[in-house]
């Protein structure tokens, strides 16, 4: 049987920018007070008043299949593992902070706890190798989230990517994200 | 904090800060000192001690400014006391790694050439004790000079050129993502190189400097500033027709803040177009004050030092 290949999709459309995810990944990981794994961000408004709309952006790492911060890492700490979920090893990690500077998604930070580099993992360790859901995927309140394998052809992302037109982060950068994105359909010219 | 989701600060803050531009300055002032002295060395009348003045210099400073840059650097990792894993791995993705090999490999080397130029100091000072298990590989070193002298260009180079090509790897930072900049860097770090030769042969090394080395090297910089001038006009035009995100930062690097005033006062004024007014103007001839000589050296170097913070800190902190 194939690897699995993890993947999560974020429908933009779904999200109300609540925050569960983020106060969820937070308690799920202990990130440190004032750095960030995952944020919603608003943007916007957009459109001409009084039509106004707010669209949100899943801040996070995009889980590349190609991923930058890989390749550049001197001593093998980020790397990417057999279900295509980057990490970062602690004890082999330096804090030379290449990686932070080599992503083109501004996911990576310094764990002022660790001094290691930090990032999201899809809950790998604790909860996706278990056969459980991400933290922030569980906790979403309007389904904006879903998760699964790739390569099974009935898995809930799969299913939900045929039917749904979705966009990559940069994609010219082919780093080939594993984070769908289901862009807003609200419209409105951006300010 | 006054955002409904939390802290900005993580997504613009500068993680590679001074002691890396301060490291890129020195790792290209040590290798371009180390170049300039071999070519010095190769020069009609040269190859033979006394050891002119300006290889001295550069004797002197390669090898101090290749081991404070190398502290430096371990000093801004988030966990200096595991450096040593840099040894452990030979990662030929990671342009750092690569960069740690080639360290390795070059700061002995320097350290062989610095004992060769200082011969009589080493082995014959207080040290000699110590270092006198050293004395072959000196004396193999004096038996091959040449050889070795062509690996140590070559290898000078390759530290000089790695440095850019370590914030060129950046693909989602537009100006540092630039296939110029490993030229660039090892172009002005033999500038600074010959500035650096300068100073100290002048000053330290005076009563052993020959006029007509000056001069050889005065004329060697009078052939790289235009050529960097060239290299930076080359490099935001070129990020002007890519478009995106790079026409955009070129633009924001160019104009916008306290590090487009670095760039055009600092880098551009102070470090390139004012040595060549004074080279254009006052070092031409067969008569020249040292002051006004020393002058210039000086604000070379500065320029040098400025290029690489603003390219570090612009490009980190500009990304459209």
């Amino acid at each position: 049987m194939a690897d699995k290949k993890w993947a999560m999709v974020y429908d933009a459309n779904k999200c109300i920018a609540c925050q569960a995810c983020s106060v969820a990944c937070r308690v799920e990981n202990n990130v440190p007070e004032n750095l960030y794994r995952l944020q919603v961000q608003m943007e916007g408004p957009n459109g001409v008043y009084p039509k106004l709309g707010m669209n949100f952006h899943r801040q996070s790492c995009v889980m590349c299949n190609n991923p930058p911060c890989v390749p550049v890492c001197p001593t093998g700490a980020s790397h990417i593992n057999n279900e295509g979920v980057t990490l970062v090893d602690n004890n082999k990690c330096i804090g030379c902070k290449y990686c932070i500077v080599a992503c083109p998604y501004k996911a990576r930070f310094v764990n002022s706890v660790t001094s290691a580099a930090d990032k999201c993992t899809f809950c790998w360790g604790t909860r996706v190798s278990k056969g459980q859901k991400p933290a922030c995927v569980e906790q979403c309140i309007t389904g904006a989230l879903l998760f699964g394998d790739l390569n099974d052809p009935n898995s809930e992302v799969n299913v939900y990517l045929r039917n749904h037109h979705h966009i990559l982060s940069k994609e010219h950068l082919n780093t080939k994200p594993k984070l769908y994105i289901i862009p807003s359909q609200r419209g409105g010219v951006k300010a | 904090m006054d955002i409904t989701w939390g802290s900005q600060l993580q997504y613009h803050a500068v993680y590679w800060p001074w002691p890396i531009a301060i490291y890129l300055f020195l790792a290209g002032l040590s290798a371009g000192s180390l170049m300039v002295a071999v070519l010095l060395k190769w020069l009609d009348k040269n190859n033979l001690p006394p050891w002119d003045g300006l290889i001295r210099a550069g004797a002197a400073i390669a090898p101090i400014t290749i081991i404070l840059g190398l502290v430096l650097l371990i000093v801004d990792l988030g966990k200096p006391l595991t450096f040593w894993y840099l040894m452990l791995y030979f990662k030929p993705s990671s342009v750092m790694s690569i960069g740690v090999w080639l360290l390795a490999v070059y700061t002995p080397f320097c350290l062989l050439f610095t004992m060769a130029i200082f011969k009589d100091h080493f082995f014959s000072g207080t040290l000699a004790g110590y270092i006198r298990f050293l004395q072959p590989v000196v004396t193999f070193y004096e038996n091959n000079s040449v050889k070795i002298e062509v690996f140590l260009l070559t290898i000078a180079s390759g530290v000089a050129i790695y440095t850019g090509f370590l914030l060129s790897a950046a693909i989602g930072l537009p100006l540092l993502n630039q296939p110029i900049l490993p030229l660039l860097f090892l172009a002005s770090g033999f500038s600074a190189g010959i500035a650096a030769n300068i100073i100290i042969g002048l000053t330290v090394f005076k009563a052993v400097v020959e006029p007509k080395n000056l001069k050889y090297l005065l004329m060697l910089d009078l052939r790289v500033i235009p050529f960097e001038l060239g290299m930076l006009f080359l490099m935001f035009a070129g990020m002007h027709f890519l478009g995106g995100a790079h026409a955009l930062v070129g633009i924001q690097a160019l104009t916008e803040g306290f590090w487009a005033g670095v760039f055009w006062f600092g880098v551009v004024g102070i470090g390139l177009v004012m040595p060549l007014i004074v080279a254009v103007t006052a070092l031409h001839g067969h008569s020249y004050k040292k002051t006004t000589v020393l002058f210039n050296s000086v604000i070379l170097l500065l320029g040098v030092l400025l290029l690489r913070f603003y390219i570090l800190y612009a490009g980190q902190i500009y990304t459209g």
